[in-house]
């Protein structure tokens, strides 16, 4: 599906593109090659400031139209309602003109597909509603819930659950799991990442240390990650 | 809220319906600015165009302009087919619309002329000699006024020697004669020139303190406002038109119409009296 | 010496511009035409105050129709406005679009309308379009930047394969709609006044009367006009929320003045007479052109007019900036919630309503009585009107923070917390209104102040459209290089944030 030979980025302060090498830009991935296949549901981990959004990101610009992304930032627009929000992962599947009627009327067939899914997200707030008026959990369920409704092949996420409990989480991902043929998702709860997902990439300042499928993961390897972070 | 926002919908759709909608139709068209007293000025020249309407047997219809060079534009553009003007407006109008033709005259507009006043402080009296007002802050009336600006400027000119920005410390135009009045009565300006119509009906009216301000120059005579009738007339409404309309003028004497102008009767005029103005506009370069 | 080293503390960005302005202006005052010509005011005063007490709402003719002409123009102007300029917004970026939005805006409604009445006549069509063009030109401009300030992380999340419609509306439009919408109302609020203006060249709307009132010193109808026109902005959110306004505009298109027949003729005859230098009138062919008469005919308009017009104005507009940055500091204050009670604070809000309702013709007015002809009376009403205005929009921003939760006294608070949050907004509304000050300035021909626009004036009443034509030219690239100077010193200040 995509193969990444010798990466570089840097990350540049004052612009989001990242990828072009500038003075006063720092580097945040290292050569770093991966191949994912098709199918494959991947988890991306590491400690902070290992590179993982970059990464992703760059992953993103190189799938864009096949992959949905849910991103840290999620990009909600604050004046618009739940509906809306979510509507907006399906803009390309329609006509601009219906959209825009949409945007002042929300059509029938939209509105049910999309209660449908706020009731699967445990989302039980009225479609109507405007997302500044939602708690960090439920804004965190819109943003992830445009980015399903995109109906797309491949979902990459960013730590998409970072504002849910554990449980929540785990039946979310099973969601996504099941509506995507191939995931890659930043993770950060380790254990989530190991049960669910096939293989598992961690990230150590830009550098990839671990790329494993799930039969042979070894538990100490990640630890030893995780700790030499908190000793640093 | 949505109630309120409903009554005042509706209310609004009714108010407009009796806000009536006017129908375009061929009216002769007329304008006038008087040189004093603005105030009700459709509803004082709706009455005028009554008795036009009357003596023409056409339907007539009053234009409300706010000053001279719109008169003059309207004029131009057939929007008006007769206009009071004055002197300097109607000769410009004249110009730009070749075969257009001065009828009448108000009786006081053979030999009109503009007052110069002074604020007390000058030390400035009456004199018979043009007064030394030399440096001293100066206002006209309206730019496009033969009495408040071209007839003093031009004898500013002569006794001068100068042109007003030289001649003065500040040269101000107050945009109306009774402005200029209160403005030299307040102080504002050392000097300022007016018609002399419009200062001695404030005058009797109680609103000049004459302690304060008074006349200190009288110009020479010059002709002013007068009825120009469209080149187009007589080929719009038939042959004979403008001699109707001319006629219904001079036979205008109700003291209720007349004193809309104020005048105290309208009498003949035609083009060439008026050339003394078109002189005066040339030589200080108002018209070319 | 490490401990002195370290107390150095460089002037902040806006302590940088506000310095400038205020440096400026000291530097210019010596040779700006300033004094104070004070006789016998009080006779004129009394009068006024007089007609206020006594106004009188009965002696203006035809009041009802004139206001809903005020309206009318106002509706359909900005509506005409909205649509031409808010499609330029999403372009603006492109040197062209933005220089000749300048360039629209430039041009005072007064002066547009004089040119459109060569051509239309005295027609609600002049009227409409005097407001439309100008306004066409800033809902471009403001609308760019409030879209501009959107975040772009929304695009990033819509699939690209949407096209730039969706994705655009739903991505950005979406998240400053309420701002674009309380933009949108606050410049019907400058229509109505823009319309009232009109009145003054003949536009059978409020201020119509209320210049003929004022004029001839008929102070209690004017008066009563005044208030009239003070309650009719004061009142627009009651009577115009933004669902009707499309009623609104149907009726306004029913209630509007009869439009005379437009004749084509008089368009051939502006274009191909009216605007023609008096050297090339007569000539057929190039070779009878009198090139030298052309040429003294041109130089002497830029030298007798365009110059020293344009440094009037200039003087004229530096000093009501520093003037209006005065207002709007002192005027903010008394209209924020942060610092008084409840009714002291409407009362401060009504004070705001006057200072920016009453057209600065009227308040030059009045401080040419009180002061005597200079520019002084013309800077206290440019700043007056501004500064209310800028005031206006920056309280309805203060009021909206949320007091800090500290233990402070209310002025510390208003210093400390709500002044710093505001003030760079404050000092941006400021520029842009310098671009309304200049065009304002127009309007003060009544000082004896020679401006550009009391020289376009001029040549207007003097039926010399084409000397007319070059002066508004003259001021038209003032403005844009105006605009162009504070679009690249706001320019500055971004990049200087950002890196």
């Amino acid at each position: 599906m995509i193969t990444i030979d010798n990466l570089n980025l840097y990350h540049q302060k004052t612009a989001s593109n990242n990828t072009a090498k500038r003075k006063g830009a720092t580097q945040v991935i290292f050569d770093l090659s991966l191949t994912i296949n098709k199918g494959e549901k991947v988890a991306i981990i590491g400690p902070s400031g290992a590179g993982k959004s970059s990464l992703l990101h760059h992953l993103y610009q190189r799938l864009q139209t096949s992959a949905a992304l849910c991103s840290q930032r999620q990009g909600l627009v604050d004046n618009l309602s739940i509906f809306h929000n979510i509507f907006m992962g399906a803009l390309a599947r329609h006509h601009w003109l219906f959209n825009l009627i949409n945007l002042m009327r929300p059509f029938k067939q939209d509105l049910r597909n999309i209660g449908l899914l706020c009731q699967q997200l445990e989302l039980d707030e009225p479609l109507a509603k405007s997302v500044d008026k939602l708690s960090g959990g439920q804004r965190q369920r819109v943003a992830l819930a445009r980015a399903l409704y995109q109906q797309q092949d491949i979902f990459l996420g960013d730590e998409p659950f970072s504002a849910l409990d554990p449980l929540m989480a785990s039946r979310l991902l099973e969601i996504i799991l099941a509506r995507h043929k191939s995931v890659i998702m930043v993770v950060h709860d380790r254990a989530l990442a190991m049960s669910a997902f096939d293989r598992v990439i961690a990230l150590d300042k830009g550098r990839l240390v671990l790329d494993s499928k799930k039969q042979s993961i070894n538990q100490q390897q990640i630890s030893k990650l995780y700790q030499t972070d908190a000793v640093a | 809220m949505k109630i309120l926002t409903t009554m005042i919908t509706s209310l609004t759709l009714i108010l407009s319906l009796l806000v009536s909608v006017n129908v375009i139709a061929t009216h002769f068209t007329f304008t006038a600015i008087p040189d004093e007293n603005e105030s009700q000025l459709r509803t004082r020249f709706e009455k005028v165009a009554l008795y036009l309407e009357k003596e023409l047997g056409v339907k007539v219809k009053y234009l409300p302009v706010k000053s001279y060079s719109a008169a003059v534009t309207a004029f131009r553009n057939n929007q008006v087919q007769l206009a009071w003007f004055g002197g300097l407006s109607g000769v410009q109008a004249r110009i730009l619309v070749p075969g257009s033709q001065a009828i009448a005259q108000g009786y006081e507009d053979q030999f009109f002329k503009s007052y110069f006043i002074a604020h007390h402080s000058t030390g400035l009296t009456i004199n018979e000699n043009f007064p030394d007002i030399n440096d001293k802050t100066f206002t006209f009336g309206s730019k496009g006024s033969t009495s408040g600006r071209l007839m003093p400027q031009y004898f500013i000119e002569q006794h001068l020697a100068k042109k007003p920005q030289q001649a003065f410390k500040r040269v101000g135009f107050s945009g109306d004669h009774s402005r200029t009045i209160a403005q030299v009565q307040a102080g504002a300006y050392q000097v300022g020139a007016v018609n002399y119509k419009v200062w001695q009906s404030a005058l009797s009216a109680g609103k000049i303190d004459t302690n304060k301000v008074s006349v200190i120059w009288e110009t020479p005579t010059y002709p002013d406002y007068q009825w120009t009738i469209h080149a187009n007339v007589d080929a719009e409404f038939g042959k004979g038109f403008a001699n109707k309309v001319q006629a219904a003028l001079l036979n205008m004497n109700t003291p209720e119409l007349l004193s809309s102008f104020p005048r105290s009767s309208f009498i003949n005029a035609e083009n060439k009296d008026f050339e003394p103005i078109l002189t005066v506009a040339k030589k200080i370069g108002l018209i070319d | 010496m490490a401990l002195l080293q370290n107390t150095v503390y460089p002037l902040g960005y806006w302590q940088k511009v506000t310095l400038s302005i205020w440096f400026i202006a000291v530097v210019i005052i010596p040779f700006a035409d300033i004094e104070i010509v004070n006789f016998d005011p009080l006779l004129e005063l009394s009068l006024m105050a007089q007609g206020l007490i006594h106004a009188d709402f009965f002696a203006t003719e035809y009041l009802f129709q004139a206001i809903i002409q005020t309206l009318n123009f106002a509706i359909i102007g900005v509506s005409l406005g909205l649509l031409i300029g808010a499609p330029l917004a999403l372009i603006y970026q492109h040197p062209l679009v933005s220089g000749c939005c300048a360039f629209l805006r430039a041009i005072h409604e007064i002066f547009w309308a004089l040119l459109f009445l060569q051509v239309f006549g005295l027609s609600p069509i002049t009227g409409i379009l005097a407001i439309a063009i100008p306004f066409a030109g800033t809902f471009a401009r403001v609308f760019h930047d409030i879209i501009n300030q959107s975040s772009d992380s929304p695009l990033e999340s819509i699939d690209s394969r949407a096209d730039i419609i969706s994705r655009y509306t739903y991505g950005k439009i979406a998240q400053v709609l309420p701002q674009l919408i309380t933009y949108t109302r606050y410049r019907f609020e400058c229509a109505l006044r823009s319309s009232a203006v009109l009145g003054f060249i003949g536009m059978p709307t409020l201020g119509y009367y209320l210049e003929t009132a004022f004029k001839q010193g008929n102070y209690s109808e004017g008066a009563a006009l005044l208030i009239i026109f003070i309650a009719l902005i004061g009142t627009i959110r009651y009577w115009c929320p933004p669902k009707l306004l499309g009623i609104y505009l149907v009726v306004a298109c029913i209630t509007l003045v009869e439009i005379p027949t437009l004749d084509s003729s008089l368009l051939v005859r502006f274009i191909s007479q009216d605007i023609i230098p008096p050297a090339l009138v007569n000539t057929l062919s190039f070779a009878d052109v009198q090139w030298s008469l052309l040429y003294t005919w041109f130089s002497d308009i830029i030298t007798l007019q365009a110059i020293p017009g344009a440094i009037s104005t200039l003087t004229l507009a530096l000093l009501a900036l520093a003037a209006s940055h005065f207002v709007t500091l002192n005027a903010h204050a008394i209209a924020s919630k942060h610092l008084w009670p409840g009714p002291l604070v409407y009362l401060g809000q009504f004070i705001l309503l006057i200072g920016r309702s009453v057209p600065e013709y009227i308040l030059a007015f009045i401080f040419l009585i009180l002061l005597g002809p200079s520019m002084l009376p013309a800077i206290l009403a440019l700043a007056i009107h501004n500064g209310s205005v800028i005031a206006y929009l920056t309280v309805q921003q203060s009021n909206a923070i949320a007091p800090p939760l500290m233990q402070i006294s209310t002025l510390n608070k208003f210093n400390y917390h709500i002044m710093p949050s505001i003030y760079p907004n404050m000092m941006a509304l400021l520029f842009y209104r310098f671009e309304i000050i200049v065009r304002e300035t127009a309007v003060f021909g009544i000082l004896g102040i020679m401006t550009l626009g009391f020289y376009i004036d001029s040549n207007f009443s003097e039926i010399r459209y084409s000397n007319a034509l070059i002066l508004i030219m003259c001021t038209a690239l003032l403005n844009v290089a105006i605009d162009h100077i504070s679009m690249r010193l706001l320019n500055s200040h971004k990049q200087s944030l950002t890196t």
